[in-house]
C-alpha cells in the first residue's frame, strides 16, 4: 500500500522557509521562541532590580547604592554605542543578501567590535564602582544591579563570540548568499539583547530614584 | 525527496557496516545496542529513555514516601530524625515534580507529537536528545546530594529564604537542589523550543491547529508555559546560589533582602508548573475517553480553549501560595477572585468528558479506568482546591495537611492516574505487544483504594489543625487514627505500583504467545495508530494528507444516508504497513550526551573546586564545538551546515544546522 | 477469560465500583462532620471560638457543603454513565452511539453558570475578606503600675527557631510599625513572655507578628487563621476570643528542624483576671530571704555567692547565673548587672525566653511540654530535667558541636550534673506564682 518516497517538508533538517506549516523555517522559529522565554528571564532580573534598588542596607557602612553613582553620560555613550551595533548588523546582513562578501565581514566586524567596546564600558564602569566601594556583595541594590547588568553584559558577549564565529566561517569561504538566514537569525538575537539594553538603560539609569 | 543512497544515511530498519572518514566526527550509525541508545536522536527513543528514567524516580520518590509515612504513623516516631524526615520530604517533593511526572509527561510528548502531527522527527533531533541527556544528568546530579552532599536538600521543595541560606542550611543540600534544578531546567526549556517548532512548523498537509488531537495541543500550551515560567525559577535560583555562593545580598534581612521575592520568583514559576504537571494528562484522558466511548470528545473547540485559557489564566494566580504571607489584604482580594476564576475553565473540561461519555458504549479498559478515575479525582482535588481560593477560609486551611491532601489529588489523582492511562493506551504502539489488561485493572483498583486511603484523611487532619511539613506530631491532639490509616494506603499503593511493575514483565514475556496487536487494537482516532505496532524507525512510509480532525476515524469511518456510522476501510487497508526502505533519518549523535555531562561537573566545582568548572566547561565547550562541525546527515543537500558555534550552556539560542 | 484485546469488565463488575467513588465523597463529607466532634482535638479549624474564627467558618461551611454537593453530582455521574452505557466488548457491534460532537449552547452555558457561582462566591469572599482584615479603633483601661492607662490591645508577636515571644507595650500609645526597626533590637517592653500569652475576652487584640531568624507563622485555630512571621516585616493580624480559656496553637510555615514542636498556647482572661495576670508580670521576678542575699550581691557585683549549701534553690541560683543568664533573663536579677543592661541571648537570633515568670506558665521549650502534671498539678520534673540535661534529644535544635564562629539556634546542652539539674529546677520554680488549677487542667500538650 505505501510508496517509498517521503514527501519533502517533512524532513527534520529543512532550511527552507517554505515547506513548515508556518512559513518560518524551524531555526528562525526556534530563535523566536528562545527570544520570548528570555523576556521573562530579563523580566525577573529587572523586576528585582526595581524591588531591590533603593535597599542600602543598614549602617553605615552598606549606604551607597549603585544610583548614587552613576555615570550617566558615561553610559549613554556606551548605550549609543550598542545601539550602533545593531544598525552595522542589519547592514552586514544586507551586504551578505547582495553577496558582498568583504562588506559582509567588515560589518560583522564592525558589529562585533562596537559590542566589544560596550563590554569594555561595562567593565570599566563596574570596576569604578568598586573602588567606590560598591562591589556585588555590598548591598541587594548593588547585588541586583550587578546580577542583571552582568547577565545582560554575558549575552552581548556570547553575541560577540556567534558573531566572530560568522566572520570566520566568511573567511573561510563558507559563508555564502544561501546562509542569509543565519545571519538573520544570528541578528535577530543580537536586536533582542539590545532592546533588552534599552530596557535596562531606561529603568536602572533614567528613571529617577527617590 | 530522493533516496539517499549515502553511507552516512541511515538505512531505515538496518545498520550497515560502520565508516569511519572523519574520525571523532563522524556520525554513529543507529541500531539497538547500548551504545546507539546513547547516540540516539530519534524521538521514540528518547521518549522510552524519559519514561523509564521516570518510572525509576518514580520509586525513589515512593520510597521517600514511604518513608514520610512510616514515620508519621504513630505520633512520636523515631523512625528518622528531624534531620533526615527534613531531607526525606524534600525530596519526595522534587524528585516526583521535577523527576517523575514531568519527564513522564515528556515521555508521551516526545513519542508522540511528532506521530500525532504526522511528522518524521522532531525540529531538533539531537537537540532533542540533549534535553534527555542534560535532564538526567541533573537528575543524577541532585541524588548524588545523598551521597557526596552531607545528605539531601532539607528545605522543602520551595525552599523559601531565608531558611535557604547559608545560616540556616549550611550543610551543600541546598547547593545541590539549586544547581541540579537549573540544570534540569536548561532541558525542559530547550525541549520546550524544540516541540513548540515541531508543532507550529511541522504539522501534516492539511493538518491546521484545530485539525491536532487534543493531547498535542495540551502539550502545546504546556511547552509554552515550560518557555515563560523556567526563566523566572532560573532566576530565583541563580539569586539563591549567588547568596550561598558569594555572600550577595538578595534574600539577608539584615541588610535589606525580601524573604517574599524569593516566594514571588518560586510561585510565578509554581503555579504555571502545576498546570504543565496536569495539562499532559487532561490531553491523554481527552484521547482515550472518546476512543472507549465511541464518540468524538464533546465541544473540541471548548476543550482546546479551555485549555489555553488555563495556561494564561494561570499566570495570574501564583500569590495565592502566599496568602498569609503579608502581602497586604488588596493583593490577597485580586488573587483571591483570579483563583476562583480559574476553575471554570478546568470545570469546563470535566463536563466536556463527561458530556463525551453521556450517549455512548463505554468499554472499561485499563486505560479507560484510569482515565475515568482521573477525572473523578481531579474533580475532587479541584473542589478543594476552590475551598482554598477564599483567602479567608484559606488562613485555616494552608500549611495544613488539608493542602496536602488537594495537591495529591490533583497532581496523584489527577496527573499521575491520566499518565498511567496513557502508558496502558499507548503501550502497544511503543512496544508491539499489550499490557495485560487483568492485571492492569488490579493495578488500577489497588491504586485507586490505596490513593483514597492515603490522602482522603488528609482532608479531616488538616481540618483539625495538623501542620504540613512536620516531622512528627504529639498524642492528643486527635490526629493518631488518620494518620495510620494513611500510612496503610501509602502501602497500598505501593502494592499497585508493584503489581504495574510485575505487569510490565509478563506482558513481555508472554507476548510472543499472543497475537500482535497490529497498528490499532482499540480502534481509536488520531494518525499514531495507522502505521505498525511497534512504530517503525521512520515513522510514516507516506505522509498523511489530513481533512478532518480525527483523521484517522475517517479513514475507517463515514457516514451512510441516515447519518449513521459506518465502516469504510478496515484498519489493515487504511493503515500503512511500514514497509518503506531508504527513509532518510536523522543520524545519530554522541554530542549531545557529552555536552549534558559537563554540566554537573561544573555544579561539583560550584560546590566542592572551582577547578572542576573549568573541567566541565571545557568539556561541555568541546562538546557544543563538534556538535557545530559534526556533518549533517546528508551532506549532499543542497543546503550546506552551519559551523557558527552555539553557545555553551546549550539553551539553543544561535542557529544550529536544524538538528 | 475475556480475550484482552477485545473484552472487558463485565457489567457485574460494575457493581463493585458503586461502593468505591460515592463512599469515598461520603466518607470525606462524614469525616468533616465527625472531626468536629473529636473532643481531644485542640488544634481544630472547624470549631471556632471567636468572632474571627466564626466568620471565617460561615464563609467556609456552605462552601463546603456546595463543594461537597457539586463532588457527588460528578462522581454520581460518572458512576450513573458507567453502569449505564458500560459494554463488555465492541467485538460484533457495528452500532454506534449518536456522534454529537459538541453543543455550543450547552457548553456556553456550563461556562458562564460556574462563572456567576463563582462571582457570587467571590462576593461573599471579599465581605468576609474585608471583615476580617479591618481592624477596631478599640482601647480598653488597665492599670499599669498603679496608674490609668488607655491601653489599645496590640502585642507583638516575635517568631525564632523554636518559640514564640510575645510582647506588650502598655504605655497607652499607638505602636507605628516603622518605630519597631529591627526585630533583634526591639523596644523595651512592659511585659515580655514566651510560650504562651494572655489577653481578655471579649476583646478585639491586634497583633503584630514578626521574625528574628527564618518565616513563621502564627495560627490559633480555634480563634483566628495563620499569618506568617516574615524577618524584616511587620504583619498585622489580630486575636479574640468569646469565653476564658486555653487555645492551642502550633507553627505552620516550615523552618527547620523543630517546625513540628513550636507551639504556643493563647491564654484568654476575665477583664479581671488579665489584670491581676498585669499586674504580676510587670513585677520583677521576687526572692526569698535565702536567696534575697545572692541576689543582692550579683546585681552589685555581678557575682553572689552561696553560703547555704542546703538551700537547692539557691544553689541552682547560682547555676543559672554562671550558665544560663547570658542568655535568659530574669527581670530583678541580671537586667541590670554591673551597670549594664542584658543586651539579648548569643544564640543567631539574639534572644531566649524571658523567664521572670517561667513558673506562671503551664507549657516550657516553646509551648511543647507540660510545666504541670494535668492529674495533680505537681511540677513536671521528668520532662523538664530531659530539657535541661540535653534540649537537642527532646526538640532537635542546632546549638552543639558547632563550628568555630557559628552561633546556636535554640538551647545547646550545658554539661550539668543531675544535682545541678535538680537544683536549677529548684530555682526556677520559685518563679512564680503559680498558675491557677484551672489553666493547668486546661493544658494538656501531651
Amino acid at each position: 500500500m505505501s510508496t517509498a518516497t517521503v514527501e519533502s517538508h517533512d524532513t527534520p533538517t529543512d532550511h527552507n522557509d517554505h515547506g513548515t506549516s508556518t512559513g518560518i523555517s524551524n531555526t528562525k522559529l526556534a530563535m523566536w521562541t528562545f527570544l520570548g522565554s528570555e523576556c521573562l528571564l530579563f523580566g525577573g532580573l529587572i523586576s528585582t532590580y526595581l524591588l531591590y534598588k533603593t535597599r542600602r542596607g543598614p549602617g553605615p557602612d552598606n549606604t551607597a547604592i549603585p544610583t548614587d553613582i552613576f555615570d550617566i553620560p558615561f553610559t549613554s555613550v556606551s548605550s549609543f554605542v550598542l545601539l550602533m551595533s545593531s544598525l552595522t548588523m542589519v547592514l552586514a546582513l544586507s551586504a551578505l543578501t547582495r553577496g558582498d562578501n568583504p562588506a559582509t565581514r567588515a560589518w560583522l566586524l564592525a558589529t562585533a567590535m562596537l559590542g566589544g567596546v560596550f563590554i569594555g564600558g561595562q567593565v570599566y564602569e563596574f570596576t569604578s564602582f568598586l573602588r567606590e566601594g560598591v562591589g556585588f556583595t555590598h548591598n541587594p541594590a548593588s547585588s541586583a544591579f550587578y546580577t542583571l547588568t552582568g547577565f545582560h553584559g554575558v549575552h552581548v558577549s556570547l553575541g560577540i563570540v556567534m558573531l566572530m564565529s560568522l566572520f570566520v566561517a566568511s573567511k573561510q569561504g563558507k559563508l555564502t548568499p544561501k546562509h542569509t538566514e543565519t545571519v538573520e537569525i544570528v541578528g535577530l538575537y543580537w536586536h533582542f539583547v539590545d532592546v533588552v539594553w534599552i530596557f535596562i538603560f531606561t529603568v536602572i539609569y533614567l528613571i529617577p530614584v527617590e | 525527496m530522493a533516496i539517499t543512497e549515502e553511507p552516512l544515511a541511515l538505512a531505515s530498519g538496518g545498520a550497515s557496516n560502520v565508516e569511519r572518514p572523519l574520525g571523532a566526527l563522524t556520525r554513529p550509525k543507529g541500531g539497538n545496542g547500548w551504545r546507539d541508545w546513547l547516540s540516539t536522536v530519534d524521538h521514540k527513543k528518547i521518549g522510552i529513555m524519559y519514561g523509564v528514567a521516570a518510572m525509576f524516580f518514580f520509586v525513589v520518590g515512593g520510597v521517600e514516601a514511604l518513608l514520610i509515612r512510616v514515620q508519621l504513623a504513630a505520633p512520636e516516631g523515631q523512625v528518622l530524625s528531624a534531620e533526615v524526615y527534613n531531607q526525606v520530604f524534600t525530596m519526595h517533593g522534587v524528585t516526583m515534580v521535577f523527576l517523575f511526572i514531568m519527564p513522564l509527561a515528556a515521555a508521551f510528548a516526545n513519542y508522540l507529537i511528532p506521530l500525532q502531527i504526522g511528522a518524521r522527527d522532531v525540529a531538533f533531533p539531537r537537540l532533542n536528545a540533549l534535553s534527555f541527556w542534560v535532564w538526567i544528568s541533573g537528575a543524577v546530579f541532585l541524588n548524588s546530594s545523598w551521597i557526596v552532599g552531607g545528605g539531601g536538600a532539607d528545605c522543602g521543595w520551595f525552599c523559601y529564604s531565608p531558611n535557604s541560606g547559608l545560616a540556616f542550611s549550611p550543610s551543600h543540600g541546598v547547593d545541590f537542589y539549586a544547581l541540579g534544578l537549573q540544570i534540569a531546567g536548561i532541558a525542559s526549556l530547550v525541549s520546550a523550543i524544540n516541540l513548540i517548532v515541531t508543532v507550529l512548523n511541522m504539522r501534516a498537509p492539511g493538518m491546521s491547529l484545530f485539525r491536532m488531537p487534543v493531547l498535542t495541543w495540551m502539550l502545546l500550551v504546556t511547552q509554552f508555559l515550560l518557555l515563560f515560567a523556567i526563566p523566572v525559577i532560573t532566576v530565583a535560583l541563580f539569586l539563591l546560589m549567588f547568596d550561598r555562593l558569594f555572600d550577595a545580598q538578595f534574600f539577608n534581612p539584615e541588610t535589606g533582602g525580601d524573604p517574599l521575592l524569593w516566594q514571588h520568583l518560586f510561585w510565578i514559576f509554581g503555579h504555571p508548573e502545576v498546570y504543565i504537571i496536569i495539562l499532559p494528562a487532561f490531553g491523554v484522558i481527552s484521547e482515550i475517553i472518546p476512543t472507549f466511548s465511541r464518540k468524538p470528545l464533546f465541544g473540541y473547540s471548548f476543550m482546546v480553549f479551555s485549555g489555553i485559557a488555563i495556561g494564561f489564566m494561570g499566570w495570574g494566580v501564583w500569590a495565592h501560595h502566599m496568602f498569609v504571607s503579608g502581602i497586604g489584604p488588596f493583593s490577597v482580594a485580586a488573587f483571591s477572585l483570579s483563583t476562583m476564576f480559574i476553575a471554570v475553565p478546568t470545570g469546563v473540561k470535566i463536563l466536556n468528558w463527561l458530556a463525551t461519555m453521556w450517549g455512548g458504549k463505554l468499554r472499561f479498559t485499563t486505560a479507560m479506568l484510569f482515565s475515568v478515575g482521573t477525572v473523578a479525582m481531579f474533580t475532587i482535588g479541584g473542589l478543594s482546591g476552590v475551598t482554598h481560593s477564599l483567602a479567608p477560609a484559606d488562613t485555616q486551611q494552608t500549611d495544613t495537611y488539608y493542602i496536602v491532601a488537594h495537591f495529591h489529588y490533583v497532581i496523584f489523582g489527577g496527573g499521575v492516574l491520566g499518565l498511567m492511562g496513557g502508558l496502558y493506551f499507548w503501550w502497544p504502539k511503543v512496544f508491539g505487544h499489550m499490557l495485560n489488561e487483568t492485571l492492569g485493572k488490579v493495578h488500577f483498583w489497588v491504586m485507586l483504594i490505596g490513593f483514597n486511603l492515603t490522602f482522603g484523611p488528609m482532608h479531616i487532619l488538616g481540618l483539625q489543625g495538623m501542620s504540613r511539613r512536620i516531622d512528627t506530631y504529639s498524642p492528643g491532639f486527635g490526629f493518631e487514627f488518620w494518620n495510620m490509616v494513611a500510612t496503610i494506603g501509602s502501602f497500598t499503593i505501593a502494592l499497585s505500583v508493584l503489581v504495574f511493575f510485575f505487569n510490565v514483565w509478563k506482558s513481555r514475556r508472554d507476548a510472543p504467545n499472543l497475537p500482535a496487536p497490529g497498528p490499532d487494537p482499540w480502534d481509536a482516532r488520531s494518525l499514531e495508530w495507522m502505521i505498525p505496532s511497534p512504530t517503525p524507525e521512520h515513522n510514516f512510509d507516506t505522509v498523511p494528507t489530513v481533512e478532518g480532525l480525527d483523521e484517522w476515524w475517517h479513514r475507517k469511518y463515514g457516514y451512510d444516508e441516515d447519518k449513521r456510522v459506518v465502516r469504510i476501510a478496515t484498519i489493515e487497508e487504511a493503515a500503512q504497513d511500514g514497509s518503506a526502505q531508504g527513509v532518510h533519518l536523522p543520524a545519530p549523535s554522541f554530542w549531545p550526551l557529552v555536552l549534558a555531562l559537563g554540566l554537573p561537573i561544573i555544579g561539583y566545582g560550584l560546590i566542592f573546586n572551582l577547578w572542576l568548572c573549568v573541567v566541565g566547561g571545557a568539556l561541555a565547550g568541546l562538546a557544543v564545538y563538534s556538535w557545530a562541525l559534526e556533518p549533517v546527515d546528508d551532506p549532499d543537500a543542497d543546503h550546506g551546515h552551519d559551523d557558527h558555534h552555539d553557545d555553551s550552556d546549550g539553551d539553543g539560542d544561535g542557529a544550529e544546522g536544524g538538528e | 477469560m475475556p480475550n484482552t484485546l477485545t473484552e472487558t469488565t463485565t457489567v457485574s463488575d460494575m457493581f463493585k465500583i458503586r461502593g468505591r467513588l460515592p463512599g469515598v465523597g461520603l466518607l470525606l463529607l462524614f469525616g468533616l462532620l465527625a472531626a468536629g466532634c473529636a473532643s481531644d482535638a485542640e488544634l481544630d479549624t472547624l470549631d471556632p471560638q471567636s468572632e474571627v474564627a466564626e466568620t471565617i467558618w460561615n464563609l467556609a461551611f456552605p462552601v463546603f457543603i456546595l463543594a461537597g454537593v457539586v463532588l457527588v453530582l460528578i462522581c454520581g455521574a460518572v458512576l450513573y454513565l458507567a453502569l449505564k452505557h458500560g459494554v463488555r466488548t465492541y467485538e460484533g457491534d457495528d452500532e454506534f452511539p449518536e456522534q454529537i460532537s459538541h453543543n455550543n449552547s450547552l457548553e456556553i452555558a456550563w461556562t458562564i453558570v460556574p462563572a456567576l457561582i463563582m462571582a457570587a462566591i467571590g462576593v461573599f469572599t471579599i465581605i468576609t475578606h474585608i471583615d476580617i482584615n479591618g481592624t477596631d479603633d478599640n482601647s480598653i483601661t488597665i492599670d499599669v503600675a498603679g496608674e490609668s492607662v488607655e491601653w489599645e490591645p496590640t502585642i507583638v508577636v516575635v517568631g525564632q527557631q523554636w518559640w514564640w515571644e510575645y510582647r506588650y507595650y502598655l504605655d497607652g500609645s499607638q505602636i507605628e510599625t516603622a518605630d519597631l526597626g529591627d526585630p533583634r533590637d526591639l523596644p523595651p517592653a512592659d511585659i515580655v513572655t514566651s510560650g504562651q500569652f494572655a489577653f481578655p475576652t471579649g476583646t478585639e487584640v491586634e497583633l503584630i507578628i514578626t521574625s528574628r531568624d527564618v518565616i513563621h507563622s502564627h495560627k490559633i485555630p480555634a480563634l483566628n487563621g495563620t499569618r506568617d512571621a516574615v524577618p524584616g516585616r511587620y504583619t498585622p493580624w489580630k486575636i479574640e476570643a468569646n469565653g476564658p480559656g486555653v487555645y492551642f496553637g502550633q507553627c505552620s510555615e516550615f523552618c527547620g528542624l523543630s517546625h513540628s514542636r513550636m507551639r504556643m498556647q493563647a491564654v484568654a482572661m476575665t477583664d479581671d483576671d488579665f489584670q491581676a495576670w498585669i499586674d504580676m508580670q510587670m513585677s520583677d521576678a521576687t526572692f526569698d530571704e535565702s536567696l534575697q542575699g545572692y541576689v543582692d550581691a550579683y546585681r552589685e557585683t555581678g557575682v553572689g555567692s552561696v553560703d547555704d549549701v542546703e538551700n537547692d534553690a539557691l544553689r541552682g541560683l547560682d547555676v543559672f547565673t554562671t550558665q544560663c543568664a547570658s542568655c535568659h533573663l530574669v527581670g530583678g536579677l541580671n537586667d541590670l548587672v554591673n551597670g549594664e543592661t542584658y543586651d539579648g541571648a548569643d544564640t543567631l537570633a539574639g534572644s531566649a525566653p524571658n523567664l521572670t515568670h517561667l513558673a506562671n506558665n503551664t507549657t516550657f521549650a516553646g509551648g511543647l511540654f507540660n510545666l504541670y502534671n494535668n492529674e495533680d498539678g505537681s511540677l513536671n520534673r521528668d520532662d523538664l530535667a530531659a530539657w535541661i540535661r540535653d534540649p537537642n534529644a527532646v526538640k532537635a535544635n542546632r546549638a552543639n558541636d558547632l563550628p568555630d564562629g557559628v552561633l546556636p539556634r535554640g538551647m545547646p546542652a550545658h554539661n550539668l550534673s543531675e544535682r545541678q539539674i535538680n537544683d536549677v529546677i529548684a530555682f526556677l520554680e520559685t518563679l512564680g506564682p503559680r498558675p491557677t488549677d484551672e489553666r493547668i487542667a486546661a493544658t494538656e500538650v501531651e
